[in-house]
Order: C-alpha cells, then structure tokens, then sequence
C-alpha cells in the first residue's frame, strides 16, 4: 500500500510531457470508439431488420451471421483480420488516407481493427434490438398493419421507436464493452492509451523530454483505467438519466428484456 | 480443402493443450468471479452504508475498466511492486475479478427479484440479516440468476482470448492459433480451426444454460 501512495511514485504524472502524451492515447481510443460504435449502431440494427425479414431464409442466413459473429472472441477476429489482409491492401490504404483525418487514421491496421469491432459489436447489438422488436405485443404490428400502413412505414412509425427505446439500457452496456475494447487495438500495433502507457514506463519519464522520473507500470496503467472508468462511468449516468426520464414521460416502468443492467438503488 | 484437413491433423496436440488451457482459465476465473461476485453482492445489499459503498466502488470500477488495462496491472505492474505473481494467477485472476463486478450485479438484480415481502417474512420470524440473506435470499436469487450467469460464461470464454496474446500469460487457443500461424503461414485455415474451437464452447455453454433455465426456473 505505502508503493502505492508514495508520492515519489506519483511525480511521473506531471512531469515532462507525460499526462499530454497518455491523454493523446486515450483520444485516439476514443476516435476509434466512435467510429465504431457509430458503425456498430447502423449495421447492427440493419441486422435486426433483416434478423426479423418475412422470408425464412433470410431470417435464417442473419441469424447464422450474428450468431458465429458475436460467439467469437474479438481479439480472435482482430487478430485474424489484421492477419489475412493482405498487405498490398495496407499499403493501398495508407496512400488513399487523407492527412486531415485524426491520428488514429494512420495506421495500416486501422481499417482491420474498426472492421473487427464492427463485425463483433453490430452482431451484438443486432441480437439486442432483435429482442426489443419481438418483446413488442403483437398487436401493435396489427394495430399498424390494420390501419392500412405498410410493412416499413409500421416498422419506422410504430414498432422501432417503442422497440429501440425498451433496448437502450442494453445497448448503452454493449457501447461501454465496445469503448473498453478499444484497447485490443494495442495488440494489432496500433498507437493508443496502452501503447503510450508502456512508452511511458519503459522510458521511466516522459518520452520527449528524458526527465528521468521514474514511471511504475502498475501506477501508470491505473491511471489509464481510470480514464476509462470515468468516461464509461459517464455513459452509463447518462443511459440511466434517459431511462428515468423516459420512465417519468411515459408514466410506466420502462420494460427490461435482457442484458445485465445496472438498477438504481432508488428505482 | 485438404489443406484444412492437414492442418488441424499436423497441428492437433497444439489446438488441443490451447483449447484445454482456455477451459483451465475459464474455469478458474469463473470460481473466482462468482465467489467474489456473491460477497459483492451482499455488499451492496447490507443496511451500512460503508459497506454498500465498498460495493458500488468496486463494480462501478471493474466494469468500467479495460480488461486489458487490469491484466497489466495484476502482471506487469505488481511483479515490478515486488509481489511475485505467478502467469496464471495474474490472468485467471484478472479475469475473474473483472467479471465478479457483473456477477455482482447479476445476483443484486436476483435478490431484488425475490421481493421485499420475504425479507420481512423472514425477519419478523427473528431470522438476522446475513441470515436471512444466507437461507432466504440467496437461495432464490441463485436460481434467477442462471441466464445471466450462463451469458457471463461466454463472455469470459471469449475475454479469455486476451490473456495469452496480449501478453503471453496462459497458452491458450488463440495464443496456440498464432504460434501454429507463425510458423505455417496458413492463417485461413488455423484460424477456422480457431474458430470452431471457441464456437464449441461458446455455443456449448448457450445450450447448457438453456437447458438449466428449463430445468431450474422457478415458476411464479
């Protein structure tokens, strides 16, 4: 506990250029966050609609993608995508990039690792939203289909937003998984907040300046979870203070269908 | 296709020690995770505010905090502390700490479920608390919360696949994937092998879980 706290262990934070460099890190975590969630959101309620098709086998074909997608490690399919693409593609992508876009951008990994978290998360999410869709009564979808609306108009107007908004709870929770899975990218040689981290540990002090303050790893990586923790801490305040507002607007107990997610001590 | 047949053939004890490692450090972290999860979970359930605290600090921290992150920590960073931590340990560990916040979480949620009506009941028949906790509560909640569990299951099946690539702390199927790869340069194939490994338990563990649920559901 003493190594801790020892404040001799603490000088790296403010020394030299340290806390810039982990905060520049955690940004392209970031960036990659929400390229992906972005991603992740339209593709997977694509999915969900195609999971919920009137044809059997397009039903069929979605449910067997979503299922082998979302049953698999990340890192697997991280791995295996940074792995296969060849590396003509890498370099075409590097020529093709603008030098405008963000950091994160660089390098010739970037495009595996997004598609890796697209494929992996839009799974995830499609099987969520597939479940706020079908915990919906029937009758509203005959309700709708009564009242002379079409299959898309009744899906866009009447089943979606009651079905999306019984789900955000859980996708809010898989957004957060997305945001700390971020991380993964650091396998695949992608500069990020892990990467800095080790940077800043092996140089003991900031890698720009040489101030020889020493930097302990485990001091180091603690406060690049905090920045995690806080940002996803926020997160899930956020989906929470939705939810209760929903909860207040719509005067019912907004219905949970599944995910684990976390119960207020007031609710 | 005979080259994939070749593969998994040439390389099966490989496959078959990563495979059986994945399932060693599941089943290890996943004894930690809920032993951890159910002393959380009273935590977080107890009359003293201090004690509920210590809870919410503890979930509120695990679950937000990269996996990636915590691995560092339990290995890298508590062997340079001095504390000589052993490969499997800090992996296994880590992994069952991290998921022990939404065991937690998964249970609270059971405990809640069973209804203030039986806490009193139990109560006003003189039952203490932990007691009631520990022959009323606990009992019922247990069995609510086998769908979630399962799901948390799979879940540390697939973050299990971190543990060895990110940095070499169990050789496990992924790790034993990419060592195969390094030296075959068959990525396709050694990767479906992969593959099919994780889909086996993945998918395994849903049909155990699905048949528990219906033979374990408590009907209301």
């Amino acid at each position: 506990m003493s190594y801790l706290v020892d404040p001799a262990n603490w000088e790296w934070l403010f020394a030299g250029n340290n806390l810039r460099f982990l905060l520049q890190g955690f940004a392209i975590n970031l960036q990659i966050a929400i390229l992906a969630m972005v991603l992740s959101l339209v593709a997977g309620l694509g999915l969900a609609l195609l999971r919920v098709s009137r044809w059997a086998w397009v039903k069929a074909v979605t449910g067997t993608w979503i299922d082998v997608w979302r049953n698999l490690p990340l890192i697997f399919i991280m791995l295996y995508l940074s792995l296969s693409i060849p590396e003509s593609w890498r370099t075409a992508y590097q020529d093709l990039i603008p030098a405008w876009l963000p950091d994160a951008f660089d390098s010739p990994f970037f495009p595996a690792a997004v598609a890796a978290l697209t494929l992996y998360n839009s799974a995830v999410i499609a099987e969520i939203m597939r479940a706020g869709i079908q915990s919906l009564e029937k009758g509203q979808g005959e309700a709708a289909a009564a009242l002379g609306l079409s299959y898309w108009k009744s899906m866009r107007l009447v089943i979606l937003p009651q079905g999306l908004r019984r789900m955000v709870p859980a996708t809010v929770s898989q957004l957060i998984t997305l945001n700390k899975d971020t991380t993964l990218v650091s396998i695949i040689a992608i500069q990020e907040a892990l990467r800095h981290s080790r940077i800043i540990t092996s140089t003991s002090g900031s890698p720009f300046l040489g101030v020889g303050v020493d930097a302990p790893l485990l001091h180091v990586f603690l406060v690049t979870g905090l920045l995690f923790v806080a940002v996803n801490f926020a997160l899930s305040r956020l989906s929470r203070r939705l939810e209760v507002r929903e909860r207040e607007r719509s005067g019912i107990a907004v219905e949970r269908v599944t995910g684990i997610e976390d119960q207020l001590d007031t609710a | 296709m005979s080259g994939l047949w070749e593969v998994l053939v040439r390389h099966f004890p490989q496959f078959l020690s990563g495979f059986v490692v994945t399932i060693q450090l599941v089943a290890a972290a996943f004894v930690v995770a809920v032993v951890l999860g159910v002393v959380v979970a009273g935590l977080r359930v107890q009359p003293l505010a201090p004690l509920r605290l210590a809870g919410t600090i503890y979930v509120e921290f695990f679950r937000n905090i990269p996996l990636l992150v915590l691995l560092f920590i339990a290995f890298a960073g508590l062997r340079r502390a001095g504390l000589d931590i052993s490969r499997f340990a800090a992996g296994a560990g880590s992994l069952g700490l991290y998921t022990a916040a939404y065991v937690a979480e998964a249970i609270r949620s059971g405990v809640f479920a069973v209804g203030q009506g039986q806490i009193d009941a139990a109560l006003s028949l003189g039952f203490t608390y932990p007691r009631t906790l520990r022959m009323i509560v606990l009992p019922q909640a247990i069995r609510t919360v086998i769908p979630p569990l399962g799901n948390l299951m799979i879940a540390m099946i697939k973050n299990s696949a971190i543990i060895g690539v990110a940095l070499a702390l169990a050789d496990d199927l992924l790790k034993e994937a990419r060592v195969i790869n390094s030296r075959t340069f068959q990525t396709n194939e050694v990767f479906f092998w992969a593959a099919v490994g994780y889909l086996i338990l993945t998918v395994g563990t849903t049909f155990v879980v699905r048949y528990l649920e219906r033979r374990l559901v408590i009907r209301r």
